[in-house]
């Protein structure tokens, strides 16, 4: 009997906190979701904070992206039946090489333009591997829950991966903080010091792919970029100093999957409705953004405004 | 059963899915030269995503006034697909201009996030009208196997809108996309045309979702363009090349979309459907694949060409000065066979001119190496050994010309005559 049934947005809360005390005895599929998905928003929090300030976000779009050849040419080769961590580090590896490869191979050789062959690649290796895996699973059901997500589908096995992911996200940045910082804000200074600002940024794009894989199954290989550059974009308007900046982004992160679970549980109770959580969690993402911009904004013009009469005072 | 190719086109069944599909790859590759030219290809991306809710807004609503109308329906959804991307423009727009958020970032975002709330609307229809969500689904990877021959006629319309438009239209579109300055002064509306095309770069991405899908519209848009610019450079060539190969690849696409799941059906097991889109762009992308290794090719080709050249030509210029020369097998071969060396290798009259000339190029380039450019007496021999391949007759004459026709190079040696 799962306790959340039939609560509303706020017994939600209450009852989550209430049975976290108790360490979640039989763990529900509500729980599964709300912690698989705040895990997947500190990843993508720290990561997208990166991101942004290296104007690399179109790089995590087109690896999101070919994560799903990856993990279908890891599943043909490797032969696995059960996709475990192994695999699928495997696949991400497979697919941040193939097209990071492939596009500096049409960048640099056939000189074609930037945009152009990042947008050809991971496009034509999408489609590859939508054609394969409806092929090989004779259904186009994957292939749409790739781009779509699927939370109600997620299972304690998902926890460990995306728990495993989380803890290697944080376990590099915290490792190499100085090193990303450096790299991001002065790249000439990095080099100059020794740091390869090439290696850390194959190690951001190993991380985002791996990152993507994990959230695969939760929010599909679409909506992890609002999880990425949502927050990240939020957090900007906030503060312009970098720790601060990557802990509000996993907070707003986090603050919107609970929100988004809780909301969705509470629909279904209510109206009977049942909403996609993951597209719920996009919206209050966006919406956040939205209340911070108008927030920003009017304080912005309060400051303008104060100056203004002092001037006139003056 | 198996199907000719004509059978595409014949078949009352077939007919609408080809030409259908066809000609919404041929709007999306002539919209895609421009973004091509206009270095936005990830703008389409984010402009196709965020026609998403449009389409759930679009089809769910028109389903709701006016059930099981197909014609009204294919509208609604083609007017809903647009308006969101139009709103998905402006949102960018102003996103990288009042707000300075990096261009990569806000097109990122609002791909997601329009892409989400289609998702979230569609949602709500999945478990009362599961209908609807499954005809939502079909434009997610795109399926023109239910095309009725009314979306046809819908669809060539608007095609045949665009194509107009690019006829009427060709010389200003040329003015602004190369030189803004010049358009600017014979008075073009810049930011007009700017905004036109973007707005029918979102009318060509409303055309398509249909047999390509949102998720894949973007590598469609840009495919065709990417495929032709390797052939020409020219923008009136780009388009019908464009539009040709956007054409093929509709085909194409649509044909083995069918044909496929029909070669791997098993006895006793399910049939099941492929997409469009992705046969589509995979299609496209193939083409472009081959049109990489051709312009590979001929890279190539003309680099083993020239170092063949400036073998040859070595070696009539060491015949020449009556040094000894190790040539290969095929180097003998083929200065005999053009007619350069006689049966005991020495050089014919044509081979001595020819060689004369080498040595002539060589030389006069020292002469102007070390008058016009001062460089070191000792240093230029390197550089004219590269250049002897390289200066043509017309050059040459300059040359000459410049030079005031000397007879002796830096190293006092002579040069030979002007030959004809």
């Amino acid at each position: 009997m799962n306790p959340y049934w039939d609560k509303n947005f706020f017994q939600v809360f209450m009852i989550f906190f209430q049975r976290m005390v108790q360490g979640f005895p039989n763990m529900a599929s509500d729980e599964v979701q709300i912690l698989v998905l705040s895990l997947v928003a500190v990843s993508t929090g720290l990561l997208g904070v990166f991101l942004v300030l290296k104007k690399m976000t179109m790089l995590a779009n087109s690896l999101s992206h070919t994560i799903l050849l990856g993990i279908v040419l890891a599943f043909v080769f490797l032969g696995a039946q059960v996709l475990n961590f192994e695999v699928l580090f495997v696949a991400a590896f497979i697919s941040a090489l193939v097209t990071t490869l492939l596009t500096q191979f049409l960048t640099h050789t056939i000189r074609l333009q930037e945009d152009a062959s990042i947008g050809l690649v991971f496009t034509s290796l999408f489609a590859l591997g939508v054609v394969c895996v409806t092929a090989l699973t004779r259904s186009s059901h994957i292939g749409i829950e790739a781009v779509m997500g699927n939370v109600d589908a997620l299972h304690i096995t998902d926890l460990k991966l995306i728990g495993i992911i989380a803890c290697i996200n944080i376990g590099v940045f915290t490792l190499f903080f100085k090193e990303f910082q450096l790299t991001t804000f002065d790249s000439v200074l990095a080099k100059v010091l020794g740091i390869s600002p090439t290696l850390f940024n194959y190690l951001i794009m190993i991380l985002v792919a791996m990152t993507s894989i994990g959230a695969f199954r939760a929010v599909g290989v679409l909506l992890v970029l609002a999880f990425l550059v949502g927050p990240a974009l939020t957090a900007r308007l906030l503060t312009n100093r970098l720790k601060p900046l990557l802990f509000l982004a996993c907070a707003i992160g986090i603050f919107s999957s609970l929100c988004g679970v809780a909301l969705s549980r509470h629909i279904l109770s209510t109206w009977h409705i049942s909403l996609s959580t993951a597209g719920l969690i996009v919206t209050l993402i966006a919406l956040v953004y939205g209340l911070t911009l108008v927030y920003t904004l009017r304080k912005r013009s309060g400051t303008h405004a104060g100056t203004g009469t002092k001037e006139e005072k003056v | 059963m198996t199907y000719s190719i004509f059978d595409f086109f014949t078949d009352p069944v077939f007919r609408a899915p080809t030409v259908g599909s066809m000609l919404m790859c041929l709007a999306s590759s002539l919209i895609g030269v421009l973004v091509i030219i206009r270095k936005r290809s990830l703008l389409g991306e984010a402009l196709s995503h965020a026609s998403y809710p449009g389409v759930v807004i679009g089809l769910i609503l028109i389903s709701f006034y006016f059930p099981m109308q197909e014609e009204i329906i294919g509208i609604g959804i083609l007017a809903g697909a647009f308006c969101t991307s139009l709103l998905a423009l402006f949102v960018i727009h102003k996103m990288e201009r009042k707000f300075r958020v990096k261009s990569d970032a806000a097109l990122c975002f609002v791909l997601s996030v329009f892409f989400g709330v289609g998702i979230l609307i569609a949602s709500r229809v999945q478990t009362t009208h599961a209908m609807w969500y499954k005809q939502i689904q079909l434009f997610l990877y795109g399926q023109s196997a239910t095309l009725m021959d009314i979306h046809v006629l819908t669809y060539g319309i608007l095609c045949c809108l665009i194509i107009a438009l690019f006829f009427l239209l060709y010389r200003s579109i040329e003015a602004v996309h190369f030189d803004v300055d010049f358009s600017k002064s014979i008075g073009i509306r810049v930011n007009f045309f700017e905004n036109m095309i973007y707005c029918l770069l979102a009318l060509a991405i409303c055309i398509g979702i249909r047999s390509v899908g949102v998720v894949l519209m973007s590598g469609m848009l840009i495919a065709p363009g990417i495929c032709a610019r390797q052939f020409t450079h020219r923008l009136s060539v780009l388009l019908v090349l464009s539009g040709f190969i956007g054409l093929i690849s509709g085909f194409f696409g649509n044909y083995f979309s069918v044909i496929i799941p029909e070669m791997m059906q098993v006895e006793g097991q399910k049939n099941f459907s492929l997409p469009t889109g992705p046969m589509i762009l995979l299609f496209a992308a193939f083409l472009c694949a081959i049109s990489f290794a051709i312009g590979l090719g001929t890279r190539y080709v003309r680099i083993v060409e020239h170092k063949w050249q400036c073998r040859l030509e070595n070696a009539l210029k060491s015949m020449w000065k009556n040094e000894s020369i190790e040539a290969s097998c095929a180097l003998r071969f083929w200065l005999k066979w053009q007619g350069w060396v006689d049966e005991k290798y020495h050089l014919t009259p044509e081979g001595f001119i020819y060689a004369s000339r080498i040595v002539r190029l060589h030389r006069l380039w020292e002469v102007y190496l070390v008058d016009y450019l001062g460089q070191k007496v000792e240093k230029v021999h390197r550089n004219a050994e590269e250049m002897e391949h390289i200066i043509t007759p017309e050059l040459e004459k300059e040359l000459t010309l410049l030079l005031n026709n000397p007879r002796l190079d830096p190293h006092k040696q002579p040069i030979p005559e002007e030959t004809l």
